[in-house]
């Protein structure tokens, strides 16, 4: 078995290596050439591919349920401890494949797509990190694993939405998504913690802690709570057409396969807990059901290529989620594993759109059967207007965002400072001025 | 607000008179299928050039040259001789600034070694620890400039502050706008379109029940109220304009603004107002109006709101001791380049000292670049000429003895140009032609694959007559299948795009065949030439391909189509004409190959909203085949030939014209109709296919030079495969590199450019000034040229100046919205112009017409025609002639033709382009291809 965990640990580690000594060249000054950079990025990842391909060999000729690395603890305060353990189980290693076999091709598709781009070199790190940062998500036995991996996937894609510094759009609206991120980041943090809390461990290693009752529903609401985030579902779903500020290839991998899928497969994880729980499986099932239906009436209604695609990734993110939560875990993982290659291709094509359409129409003869008719003839005027207007506006959803949760916490925030500075001037001192930015504010 | 009430309805007319001539600064491009190149700055086409560029630098922000710092680079590294410098300022008035300094020598020390820039935001840091600072160390510096420092230096602008309502009502616009103007991606289309952007939007967000942004809430109401009035769009603007308290005269102004905001999705509203057949597939009612009076609906909303506070950085003191510390900085680094000394600056006296600094002034960073680039032009003028003289030599060679085996009509195109030559180089006995690419027949085109006709021609031309592609009597079976598995495989298509996003279809398709995508995923990515071949194998296996002819024929005198009104085909006398156009300004009379092949252009990319753009320009942005083989089956009929006779184009009854078609993406060449071919032309056609082959090889070759992705040793066979594989990746931003480094247009006989390497960048026009004593040839030869060639050189100049405000920045995040152009990922003004990936190694010239003729003749010619004459006299263009006789150069300068002249070099000698171009990637100077064995 020694032979098999060795190559999952290459399988994880490989582009993490890769990540760090280019780093660490390009810190001390040595930019590589765009030859090397995407040489390498196709030999790690076909060498990952084969040594993935013998693990799932070796599984099947064992007959063994898993293959699992353990590194001992990393550190232990008190009662807790992190455990370092790798593992591939039958849910891991589809999503193990599917990471690997995209990520390389959107290298072999990047290295061309980039070429001469002055950023090349920095998507190419960000694109190993972010493989890395999956990798070790899909691939952790524990929570705490998972949270790393988790992280350098959120991080990465914020990165790469901000990918063209020198306009102001990438840059605020890669900031909106981290903010996202962040806050929804703190369902797994204190998810992790209960588990450690009340289970003693968040490994999963040999099976999930076992929590019953109320306590495996806050969990799992918790653990919702990011998953929803990630997959950009309802009602965080504002940030998913903002992410389209980044290169094609980046778009395509993250928001057509990898990372929106993250989500689900954080589910998929927790699945044994979640059947034990009516609540959070109720809200997982009625989060798809509101996902999918946003997604499908604000894809319709947009008239550009990516924001149409995101909003059809979403809808069916948004069934998976449904998927999951009434315990279809073998259709959920196809569902994946197909919509991933399905999104990828769209997204890689979409700047082929007026080509394709254009041919697709002079093929039918130039009468296209037109589309929404349905819904015109079944709703009356008044709702079909409100209807349009509300998918137009992506549910409202980030202007809801900004009025009722964001505009109310920075009232708040300036009160307190204000409070602070009174109580400063009392006290004798004086107060630091604060700086506002007209721009921060401007979109509430 | 009734419509007849008399004061507003003049009102309404002053508004709508401000709305047409503030519209004019928006950009001409339309939907991006169809793309025509323009000059991006025509609304200021009545300035002279230095001046327009400037004026547009000023409203739209944009930057008027390269940088300082890349003409700097140019003068380093030989691109710019100082010589050129020195002619473009002893070109331009001098002035005594004081007895020691004259503006010039000013001026030259400012240019070279040249002065820095100064700004109020770094220069305290750059005098405590920058380059000031290093300065200071000499003490002679630091006196100097506290002497500067010391005297009074006269103030200048500020730079108005930004708006901040757009971030507030962009958002909703840009949406509104891309869903208006969809031509069908969105699977649920907008309502009520048919109403008008105004009214639709009115009708969409005035019903309550809707959350508005913060700075928005109160739209809907005010929507209802102008509802309830039942305003106009006009009315709703005026009422803009009314209450924000703006008096007429500023009307234009105002509105510029607005406009210029979002200049992209207005520009797209006015083009397809004026011309509503522009939109490729749903016709749309625009109105510039109708989208100010959104826009300005939106924008009162937001500043009632009291979003356009603005909140000042710091404090406005600290600022003006900055900008007074940097002005001093600027009159100080030109004192310093013209060595005067803190005692000479203290002696001057007060008007010395004024006009010192004023002189400074005038010379600040844009007329530095101003100068500059006039140098830079001028450096690639001399190289032009001097080779065009030096060539004369060759002359002779140029001359063919014997009967040409083949004469080949290309397009005028640049990218031409190397095909041509390869084509001369792959048989020395081959005699090429190059005439505007839609061969003189305007025409309104269906093939049998199109579900409408298009024109076929200038886009400043109307086609009169229409002509069909059919299948022959006995294919007609065949075009029937092949219609219905298209119109199948169509609608497989189309449900499977649309199935995959919709929410129940999209489960079942993605779970079920999801995995099924892996195969064209693997393929485009890992194999894309060979899956491309597969994919053309199936098709080709799948959908049989009738032969077709074209219905050019017309003979009865008036038969017209019943919609269109278009004349159907060609009347004997018509075709002649259009034969007699081509061949006659070409001076092609006599002396006929045996084949003629008259090649059309046009290029194939996936992957690439901006394919159309590498397409014919002289076919009005589409692929000019048909043009092409309508002029040889015309060409071929015996009843032109006769009529040909009569006007002095003697065709010998053993000349047979092919039309055939010039990828220049893939270098592919296909030949039409050569079933037609009599068996006595096989052996020729085989020559010249061969001939064809080779040429296409090396063209790849030459072409691929340019792109760093392809292996510098690569054999032949090899980069033409690199040069097919690029239209058929995915993944490729620059499948050809387009009209880019364009930088001269000749027109004239070949014998002036045979065997000269002009490196694929220079426009080739056919004119022989002998037979044409009355001028008319090249009045047509002019009119069709001009135009076409100004505006791709003027689109690639400014695209590549300012990439950002003229151009459409770098294609990776673009996002193709409503079918009719790109966005910056999902909510951006749509981007007008070329992206750089287009425009990247462009030399940013204004293009240098050669015309063989006399300058007496040239100007008739051109003051005949208004806009001939607006485009010299304003110098977007910069022209020269060359005698047809005596070979003497004359140059257009300001104040008229300039004699030419100057030592000329002998030509660089390279026995053939590939020796000449080999291993070198950067622009190359001309050279004299020796042929091998000397066949000319």
């Amino acid at each position: 078995m020694a032979y098999s965990q060795t190559m999952l640990v290459f399988v994880v580690l490989a582009p993490g290596v890769v990540f760090s000594v280019l780093a660490l060249l390009w810190l001390v000054g040595w930019t590589p050439r765009e030859r090397v950079v995407s040489r390498i990025t196709g030999a790690v990842f076909s060498a990952s591919i084969l040594a993935l391909a013998v693990i799932i060999w070796r599984l099947a000729a064992t007959g063994a349920p898993a293959v699992t690395v353990t590194f001992g603890n990393w550190f232990t305060v008190h009662d807790y401890h992190f455990p370092l353990v790798l593992m591939a189980d039958h849910l891991s290693l589809p999503f193990l494949g599917m990471t690997l076999v995209l990520s390389g091709l959107i290298g072999q598709f990047s290295a061309t797509y980039l070429h001469r781009e002055p950023g090349f070199l920095r998507f190419f790190l960000l694109l190993h990190l972010f493989a890395f940062g999956s990798l070790l998500a899909f691939a952790a036995g524990s929570f705490d694993l998972l949270v790393g991996g988790w992280e350098m996937v959120g991080i990465t894609s914020v990165l790469l939405i901000a990918f063209f510094q020198q306009r102001t759009a990438p840059v605020e609206n890669g900031l909106r998504v981290f903010a996202v991120y962040r806050a929804c980041d703190i369902g797994l943090l204190v998810g992790v913690f209960a588990m450690h809390d009340w289970a003693g461990t968040a490994s999963f290693a040999g099976g999930l802690p076992s929590l019953t009752g109320n306590r495996a529903s806050i969990v799992c609401l918790l653990l919702l709570l990011a998953a929803a985030g990630k997959a950009a579902q309802v009602p965080f779903s504002g940030w998913l057409p903002r992410a389209m500020e980044g290169p094609t290839p980046s778009s395509a991998i993250f928001y057509g396969a990898i990372s929106i899928h993250a989500g689900a497969y954080l589910l998929l994880r927790v699945q044994p807990m979640l059947v034990q729980s009516g609540l959070a499986s109720a809200m997982v099932i009625a989060i798809g059901v509101a996902t999918a239906i946003h997604g499908t009436m604000s894809g319709r209604a947009s008239a550009d290529a990516k924001t149409s695609l995101a909003y059809a990734s979403l809808t069916q993110v948004g069934v998976v989620f449904v998927e999951i939560g009434i315990g279809w875990k073998a259709i959920a993982l196809v569902h994946i594993l197909g919509h991933a290659m399905v999104r990828t291709l769209q997204f890689l094509r979409a700047p082929s759109m007026l080509h394709d359409y254009h041919k697709m129409h002079s093929a039918i003869g130039g009468e296209l059967s037109p589309t929404g008719k349905h819904l015109e003839e079944l709703l009356s005027e008044r709702v079909q207007l409100w209807l349009y207007r509300w998918s137009l506006d992506h549910g409202h959803l980030d202007t809801i965002l900004d009025r009722f949760v964001i505009y109310p916490l920075m009232r708040l925030s300036r009160l307190f400072a204000k409070l602070d500075s009174m109580g400063l001037s009392l006290s004798g001192r004086e107060a630091p001025v604060p700086r506002h930015s007209a721009a921060g504010q401007g979109n509430m | 607000m009734s419509q007849d009430d008399h004061p507003e309805q003049s009102r309404g007319d002053k508004l709508r008179l401000a709305v047409e001539h503030a519209g004019h600064l928006l950009p001409m491009q339309g939907p991006i299928g169809v793309f025509v190149h323009h000059n991006t700055l025509h609304a200021f086409q009545d300035l002279p050039f230095e001046q327009a560029v400037i004026e547009a630098s000023h409203r739209f922000g944009a930057e008027p040259y390269m940088t300082e710092a890349a003409y700097r680079a140019a003068l380093a590294r030989g691109r710019i001789h100082l010589e050129d410098i020195d002619a473009v300022c002893d070109s331009e008035p001098d002035a005594v600034v004081f007895p020691r300094l004259s503006r010039h020598s000013l001026r030259r020390a400012m240019m070279t070694p040249g002065v820095r820039e100064f700004d109020a935001a770094t220069i305290l840091w750059r005098t405590e620890q920058g380059d000031l600072a290093r300065d200071f160390r000499q003490p002679a510096l630091r006196a100097l400039f506290d002497a500067c420092f010391a005297r009074i230096i006269a103030h200048e602008d500020e730079p108005a502050a930004p708006r901040s309502v757009d971030e507030i009502i962009h958002p909703w616009l840009i949406r509104l706008c891309s869903v208006f103007l969809d031509q069908g991606m969105a699977y649920w289309p907008m309502l009520h379109r048919e109403k008008g952007f105004y009214e639709s939007v009115r009708t969409l967000l005035a019903p309550r029940g809707g959350i508005f942004p913060r700075y928005l809430t109160g739209l809907d109401e005010e929507l209802e109220r102008q509802e309830y009035f039942s305003f106009s769009a006009t009315d709703a603007v005026l009422d803009y304009l009314d209450t924000q308290r703006f008096c007429e005269a500023d009307w234009e102004g105002v509105l510029q603004t607005e406009l210029l905001a979002l200049p992209g999705w207005a520009g797209l509203m006015r083009r397809l107002e004026e011309d509503p057949s522009l939109a490729p597939h749903e016709t749309v009612p625009c109105s510039l109006m109708d989208f100010l009076a959104v826009r300005l609906t939106m924008a009162r909303v937001a500043s009632r709101e009291g979003a356009a506070e603005t909140v000042p950085q710091e404090s406005p003191l600290k600022n003006q001791e900055k900008r007074r510390l940097s002005r001093a900085a600027r009159v100080y680094d030109a004192a310093r380049v013209v060595s005067l000394s803190a005692d000479e600056v203290t002696r001057l006296s007060d008007a010395e000292w004024t006009a010192f600094v004023s002189e400074v002034k005038a010379c600040n960073g844009l007329e530095r670049r101003r100068i500059l680039h006039l140098a830079y032009e001028r450096w690639h003028e001399r190289e032009i000429l001097r080779g065009l003289a030096s060539h004369r030599q060759y002359r002779g060679l140029c001359e063919l003895e014997a009967r040409p085996t083949a004469q080949v009509f290309f397009c005028i195109d640049e990218r031409e140009e190397s095909m041509r030559r390869a084509l001369e180089e792959a048989d020395a006995a081959v005699e090429t032609f190059s005439s505007a690419g839609y061969f003189g027949v305007a025409v309104d085109y269906k093939g049998i694959d199109d579900p409408n006709s298009a024109a076929f021609c200038p886009v400043v031309v109307k086609p009169r007559h229409s002509v069909f592609e059919q299948p022959k009597a006995e294919d007609r079976e065949l075009l029937e299948s092949r219609r219905w598995r298209r119109r199948l495989l169509g609608l497989l298509t189309r449900n499977s795009f649309v199935s995959s996003r919709t929410l129940m279809r999209g489960w079942l398709s993605t779970t079920v065949l999801g995995l099924l995508s892996a195969v064209p995923l693997i393929g485009h990515l890992l194999a894309p030439r060979r899956y491309a071949k597969l994919r053309d194998w199936m098709n080709k296996a799948f959908l049989p391909e009738p032969r077709t002819e074209l219905t050019l024929m017309r003979n009865t005198a008036q038969s017209q189509g019943a919609v269109t009104g278009l004349l159907m085909g060609f009347a004997a006398l018509e075709k002649t004409e259009r034969v007699a156009s081509v061949l006659g300004p070409a001076a092609l009379t006599r002396r006929f190959a045996r084949l003629v092949v008259i090649l059309g252009h046009g290029s194939s990319s996936l992957n690439n909203p901006h394919e159309s753009a590498h397409d014919c320009g002289a076919c009005g942005g589409r692929r000019g085949g048909p043009n092409a083989r309508l002029f040889a089956a015309m060409a071929n009929r015996p009843e032109v030939r006769a009529h040909l006779r009569e006007r002095g184009i003697d065709i010998p009854p053993d000349t047979w014209f092919i039309g055939g078609y010039h990828d220049t993406c893939s270098d592919d060449v296909e030949l039409y109709d050569l079933d037609a071919l009599p068996a006595t032309h096989q052996a020729d056609l085989s020559r010249t296919v061969e001939s064809l082959e080779k040429a296409r090889a090396h063209n790849a070759r030459e072409r691929a030079r340019r792109f760093e992705s392809c292996p510098e040793n690569a054999s032949p066979h090899a980069t033409l495969r690199h040069v097919e594989e690029r239209s058929e990746h995915l993944a490729e931003p620059r499948p050809e590199y387009g009209h880019c480094t364009n930088a001269v247009c000749i027109v004239g006989r070949r014998s002036l450019t045979r065997g000269l390497f002009l490196d694929r960048r220079v426009f080739l026009a056919s004119y022989d000034a002998a037979q044409d004593p009355g001028d008319q040839s090249l009045a047509a030869v002019m009119a069709a040229v001009v135009p076409v060639c100004t505006g791709i050189s003027l689109e690639y100049y400014f695209s590549f100046v300012d990439n950002d405000r003229y151009g459409c920045g770098t294609k990776l995040p673009h996002n193709v919205a409503g079918l009719v152009g790109v966005m910056d990922g999902h909510a951006s003004d749509l981007r007008t112009g070329l992206p750089w990936q287009m425009v990247e190694i462009h030399e940013p010239v204004r293009l240098l017409f050669v015309i063989e003729t006399t300058p007496e003749r040239l100007m008739k010619v051109v003051n005949a025609s208004a806009s001939l004459k607006q485009v010299v006299e304003n110098r977007w263009i910069r022209v020269a002639t060359i005698d047809p006789d005596s070979g003497r150069i004359h140059v257009r300068r300001n104040s008229g033709f300039e004699q030419f002249d100057g030592p000329v070099e002998r030509l660089p000698v390279a026995f053939s382009s590939a020796e000449w171009y080999g291993g070198k990637i950067e622009h190359l100077p001309m050279a004299w291809i020796q042929a091998e064995g000397g066949g000319r």
